[in-house]
């Protein structure tokens, strides 16, 4: 076939005549600074296993939710990851309290050698929300976790943040969803905050 | 006996009008002529052929959406307005037949139909 | 329905060569039996493509359409409710080219289409069509559209639980539940309205041979003391309290095996959920005129279970999983959780909750197994680790007799009697080439 015989194919407007998306204004940038700041600082309070400073990040309310996720055709009208199904993780205070309890305890043992953590952080993204000092942030991670000598295990996904800036004026994390891309967990535990 | 039991000119007698529910899909079989598949859509009433375009399917077996009749099989879709081919794996239209409602009862006009032989060949 | 089909022709390991592996009288097992690649092969054929195999609870296939998919052994099989209400199972691939039909875990559809050619089929796993059909009845003298559906399994249902079987030799699902029904009976049928599955699956990998995990579940009480210590502090506060070992039962009964006291919430304890413990207690006389007393002190008593092969739950905890063979090495977890349908919803949401935080692979308490099964697996690519004899002796003199409980029941929590009970209905169906030479056929 010649090339001039081949058509053209027919998209639909919004493919023909794509419009820019329309992306809140920008922030100012010492915010952002300091937004992604404390997500790094955040990561690597996770890798250095210190969990107290860790849990001293977050609100008395925080939730921290990770859907478990599944592979669904795209004309499933039950939509995307929802509060009813099972989670891998869908806690309160009280409960990171009691998961940090088992991550520090002297029997352990999964942890015994240590879990070698690295969080990387990235595509940090800040917009205002409508109630002043609460920030919603994106950002996507890389998790590599080695243990013993030669297990690796690798998780990336993206998440959604609700930050909060306390009365003494520091950044705390009220909210956090974490998607992963994982349907089924290829490794045999999650003994690792995201 | 009604009156219109003596169809038209040129129209041929399918079906009692509300023995198709509203968004429903029924199928006749007339002697002589190929299946009709009759849908009956926001009170108006449409007839095409029953018999998919595409693979071999009996498309009052499917659904309606909105003015497309839903192949049970594969999906495809056909609007029962003029026949044409909504998507994939449909290319080819349907025949669509013209409708008059007469005192309850449907009737269309079927000299473009196929004879039930030539569609079963 | 399934017909039986040719068997594989291959060197199957012989009935002698695999008795040699398990010492059920002095209590030894070889490794090998969780690392042999033959062994695994003659596992998938004559125990998951033979057995009854529990593949969904009927909570998750509720309304015409509605589907799932997972697998029996490693054949993929999509469950799905018929237009006429009955469920069915049928082989996820296409009897044309062998392609996967669907590809989603769950939803609902008005038929399976293959992305290959385009074979469409009825949520009945009838042939409904197929693109160029008409040439096909020209050119292939012997093509029949009604033999050409997906390929049905039996399938059958114990108050809920959905099982199904390619085998059609195998004796009905109530005979090869046998006495076990008595203790499933405990989870199943503890309220009037049934139970159900809350939405959602967990799926994690564990790099172990399946039936480490599922021998652990059966009867393995000894382990919990010591791998769950740091999960029992985060959760109760303390470790896991000194067992009782006199007035604790393992009872079993084809290879089906439960350990169990009758504390009547010290499972449920481990959720972290007061209110669940107090809705266990103030159910106690309505499901003792269920059950009978008995029952009624075991409903969330602590203790662990598994349905041979691989479905495994914890009563009154009620996490219930399956441990689905990957190869000899690889496990693949479902994990779901267990509710009546008729309790409030703000306990259901306690409940899902709390066993995802305890039993899943985040669980506070499933953290430490997974590591403890895969390298109870991986020891034995040793030549030398291979050659050991495992112990499996303790409670080798424990039979006893018991006038309300069924089964063979052995006392003592602290046991091995249901780990060889599984082994012996392992090896029995292993060494049998087929229903009529596993004894009792059933």
């Amino acid at each position: 076939m010649s090339v001039s015989q081949v058509q053209e194919p027919h998209p639909a407007d919004a493919i023909r005549s794509p419009r820019p998306p329309q992306f809140p204004a920008l922030p100012d940038p010492r915010l952002v600074f300091e937004i992604e700041q404390f997500l790094y600082r955040e990561a690597r309070l996770l890798d250095e296993e210190r969990y107290e400073e860790w849990l001293g990040l977050l609100t008395e309310d925080v939730h921290y939710w990770m859907p478990g996720i599944q592979a669904r055709y795209r004309n499933d009208t039950s939509g995307g990851p929802i509060s009813e199904r099972m989670a891998f993780y869908d806690d309160d205070l009280l409960n990171l309290r009691r998961r940090v309890t088992r991550f520090m305890h002297a029997t352990a043992w999964a942890e015994d050698p240590a879990t070698r953590a690295c969080h990387i952080i990235n595509n940090v993204e800040v917009e205002l929300t409508d109630t002043e000092g609460d920030y919603r942030v994106y950002s996507t991670f890389v998790n590599c976790r080695g243990r013993n000598e030669a297990e690796e295990s690798w998780l990336a996904g993206r998440r959604t943040d609700l930050l909060r800036r306390d009365a003494e004026g520091a950044l705390r994390l009220a909210r956090r969803e974490i998607y992963i891309t994982q349907t089924v967990l290829l490794a045999k535990n999650l003994n690792v905050f995201l | 006996m009604s009156v219109h039991d003596e169809a038209p000119e040129g129209m041929t007698r399918l079906i009692g009008a509300d023995e198709v529910r509203e968004g429903d899909v029924r199928k006749v079989r007339l002697a002589g002529v190929e299946p009709i598949a009759v849908c009956r859509i926001d009170g108006g009433y449409f007839a095409t052929q029953d018999g998919c375009s595409h693979a071999k399917a009996s498309l009052s077996e499917g659904w309606i959406e909105g003015h497309d009749i839903c192949c049970p099989v594969h999906d495809g879709r056909f609007d029962v307005r003029d026949g044409r081919p909504m998507c994939f794996p449909a290319t080819d239209p349907i025949r669509t037949f013209p409708v008059q409602v007469i005192d309850g009862t449907v009737f269309a006009d079927l000299r473009g139909a196929r004879t039930d032989q030539e569609v079963s060949a | 329905m399934s017909e039986q089909l040719e068997e594989e022709v291959w060197a199957r390991p012989s009935a002698e060569s695999l008795r040699q592996l398990v010492d059920l009288q002095k209590g030894r097992i070889s490794p090998r039996i969780f690392w042999d690649d033959a062994i695994y092969r003659l596992e998938l054929e004559r125990i998951f493509a033979r057995c009854w195999i529990f593949v969904a609870h009927e909570s998750q296939v509720a309304s015409p359409g509605d589907f799932l998919t997972t697998t029996i052994g490693e054949d993929g099989v999509i469950v799905a409710r018929g237009n006429d209400g009955q469920v069915r199972v049928f082989l996820n691939a296409c009897p044309h080219r062998g392609n996967r039909v669907c590809f989603a875990e769950a939803g609902n559809a008005r038929r399976f289409t293959c992305n290959y050619h385009g074979w469409a089929f009825g949520r009945d796993g009838a042939l409904l069509g197929l693109p160029a059909e008409e040439i096909y009845e020209k050119t292939c003298p012997d093509f029949d559209k009604s033999e050409l559906g997906l390929m049905q399994a039996r399938v059958a249902s114990y108050k809920g639980l959905l099982f199904a079987t390619f085998d059609p030799a195998a004796p009905s699902l109530d005979d090869y539940l046998g006495d076990y029904r008595w203790y499933l009976d405990v989870i199943l049928d503890t309220d009037e309205g049934g139970t159900e599955f809350l939405t959602g699956n967990i799926k994690s990998w564990i790099d172990c041979n399946w039936k480490v995990p599922a021998e652990n579940f059966v009867g393995d009480a000894l382990h919990a003391q010591w791998t769950h210590n740091s999960g029992a502090v985060a959760m109760l506060g303390s470790g896991v309290g000194k067992a009782k070992q006199d007035s604790v039962y393992q009872a079993n009964t084809n290879g089906h095996g439960m350990q169990f006291g009758f504390d009547m919430v010290g499972n449920i304890m481990t959720l972290g959920e007061p209110e669940l413990v107090q809705y266990i207690r103030e159910r106690e006389t309505l499901v003792a005129e269920r059950l009978g007393k008995v029952r009624s002190r075991m409903v969330a008593a602590m203790g662990s279970a598994t349905l041979f092969p691989h479905f495994s739950f914890l009563a009154g905890l009620n996490t219930i999983r399956t441990w689905n063979p990957r190869g000899p090495h690889r496990t693949e977890l479902h994990t779901w959780v267990l509710v009546n349908k008729d309790a409030p919803a703000s306990l259901k949401a306690k409940y899902r909750r709390g066993v995802m935080r305890t039993f899943s692979p985040s669980g506070t308490l499933e953290m430490d197994d997974g590591e403890n099964w895969e390298n109870a697996t991986r020891t034995a690519a040793g030549v030398v680790a291979r050659r050991q004899k495992l112990h499996y002796g303790l409670g080798l003199n424990s039979k006893v007799e018991h006038e309300e409980l069924p089964g063979n029941v052995h006392l003592r929590k602290f046991n091995d009697s249901n780990q060889r009970a599984f082994y012996g209905r392992w090896l029995d169906l292993l060494c049998a080439e087929d229903w009529s030479q596993v004894p009792g056929g059933r």
